[in-house]
């Protein structure tokens, strides 16, 4: 199925509540940019699509030092619009299934293989870890049930996988996005979101143990 | 489904004007015009005109032969020619000067055209307008796709329902990047993405 897949990297947010004065895809973590880390995570994978927005030029630049055959994407509407937007745009015009990836997203590279290879849609997501969390509630088998800001089994982190015919645009966010679709699988991932400054060296922490990159 | 390709620097590998300067040693003055152009500093209009005064006394069928050897991106070329009921060309470049060149992709061309006296340009008879060519297919009830690079193809992408910025050979005008809805810097990414709108 790899060959009918894209990856959507949601980069176009102005990242305010991480209050580091830049795009999430810009942070520093360990000397590497995120999104440095996301594509050396995602580096055999062909169809990677870059959604840019807030300090686009730049995300751009950085992300050409990696690789030349990213599809960047504009969101230019990014400062009325949240991350459902953007998976939108950057969805529409790709392969069969799109795999939605937040790019303030982080996933442990042990991981990735089975979230590239995995043959269904599904929706990824991780134990509880971050500070303002959107949780899921599954059953016994883990499969999503639904989504919930107050509680829930697991943390929404994504990454998600859906054929991209049954997007519709939204201004709001990728789970209102998935909502109509529940139950959907469910795949557990160690998967981290850097929405604050405290998930910001949280994150920090857990990289440290990540030999191999 | 229509497909409407810049060719300077989007199908050729070389902008065009440059390889004729070089040949007829006018670097000094057509590169800064087009340089100019491109960054959308001079209006496109203007520059097409004083780069044909530059360039018009020179051989006609000279400069032909000299295009018709310009590299031309292979996939690109691969593409249009595997769909050519669905692309065509738009390039304010001269009739004249492209013919050659134009005959090797094969697909309908929309261009500028000149009056040609004793092998030289002697005026310029009409100056594409590339949002001409995205009216004309859109009222015929087809979704466009625009891809280009230079300030000139800007009105155009505007008023596409999809446009696709390339940089291909240079960095695209910065004036495009504000109406594109992809920007893409790698042929085969790009023949991907076009692949993946037929």
């Amino acid at each position: 199925m790899s060959s009918v897949k894209s990856v959507v990297i949601s980069c176009a947010g102005i990242g305010s509540r991480l209050g580091l004065g830049q795009t999430k895809a810009l942070i520093t973590l360990n000397g590497r940019s995120l999104i440095r880390w996301q594509l050396e995570l995602l580096k055999d994978f062909e169809d990677i699509r870059i959604v840019v927005g807030y300090q686009a030029n730049d995300v751009i630049k950085e992300v050409l030092k990696i690789r030349k055959d990213v599809i960047f994407v504009y969101n230019h509407d990014y400062f009325n619009t949240k991350t459902g937007a953007s998976f939108y745009l950057g969805a529409k015009d790709a392969n069969e299934f799109v795999i939605e990836w937040d790019g303030d997203l982080l996933v442990h590279p042990d991981d990735i293989s089975k979230i590239l290879n995995a043959n269904d849609e599904f929706i990824g997501y991780s134990d509880i870890v971050s500070d303002e969390a959107v949780f899921v509630k599954t059953n016994n088998k883990g499969d999503v049930l639904s989504f919930s800001r107050e509680h829930g089994d697991y943390e929404w982190t994504g990454p998600a996988c859906i054929r991209k015919s049954k997007l519709q645009f939204t201004r709001g966010n990728v789970f209102e996005q998935l909502e109509p679709y529940l139950p959907m699988k469910g795949l557990r991932v160690r998967a981290y979101d850097i929405d604050t400054y405290d998930d910001y060296k949280r994150v920090e922490l857990v990289i440290k143990e990540w030999r191999n990159l | 489904m229509k497909f409407i390709f810049d060719l300077d620097g989007t199908i050729t590998a070389q902008e065009t004007l440059p390889v004729i300067a070089k040949k007829f040693h006018l670097e000094k003055e057509i590169l800064n015009l087009t340089n100019e152009t491109i960054k959308g500093n001079i209006p496109f209009v203007e520059s097409f005109i004083r780069r044909v005064h530059v360039l018009g006394k020179l051989p006609v069928s000279e400069i032909s032969d000299l295009l018709s050897g310009v590299r031309l991106h292979k996939k690109v070329l691969k593409f249009i020619n595997d769909n050519k009921e669905n692309c065509v060309i738009a390039t304010g470049n001269l009739d004249c000067w492209i013919d050659k060149l134009s005959s090797k992709i094969d697909c309908i061309c929309y261009n500028s055209i000149a009056k040609v006296e004793n092998n030289k340009v002697v005026s310029i008879e009409y100056i594409l307008n590339k949002d001409e060519v995205v009216n004309k297919y859109k009222g015929m009830g087809e979704e466009v796709v625009f891809i280009g690079d230079g300030n000139n193809d800007m009105e155009a992408m505007r008023i596409s329902d999809i446009s696709i910025a390339a940089g291909l050979i240079h960095y695209p005008a910065n004036s495009i990047l504000t109406v594109a809805d992809y920007l893409i810097f790698n042929e085969e990414a790009l023949c991907r993405q076009l692949n993946q709108l037929l």
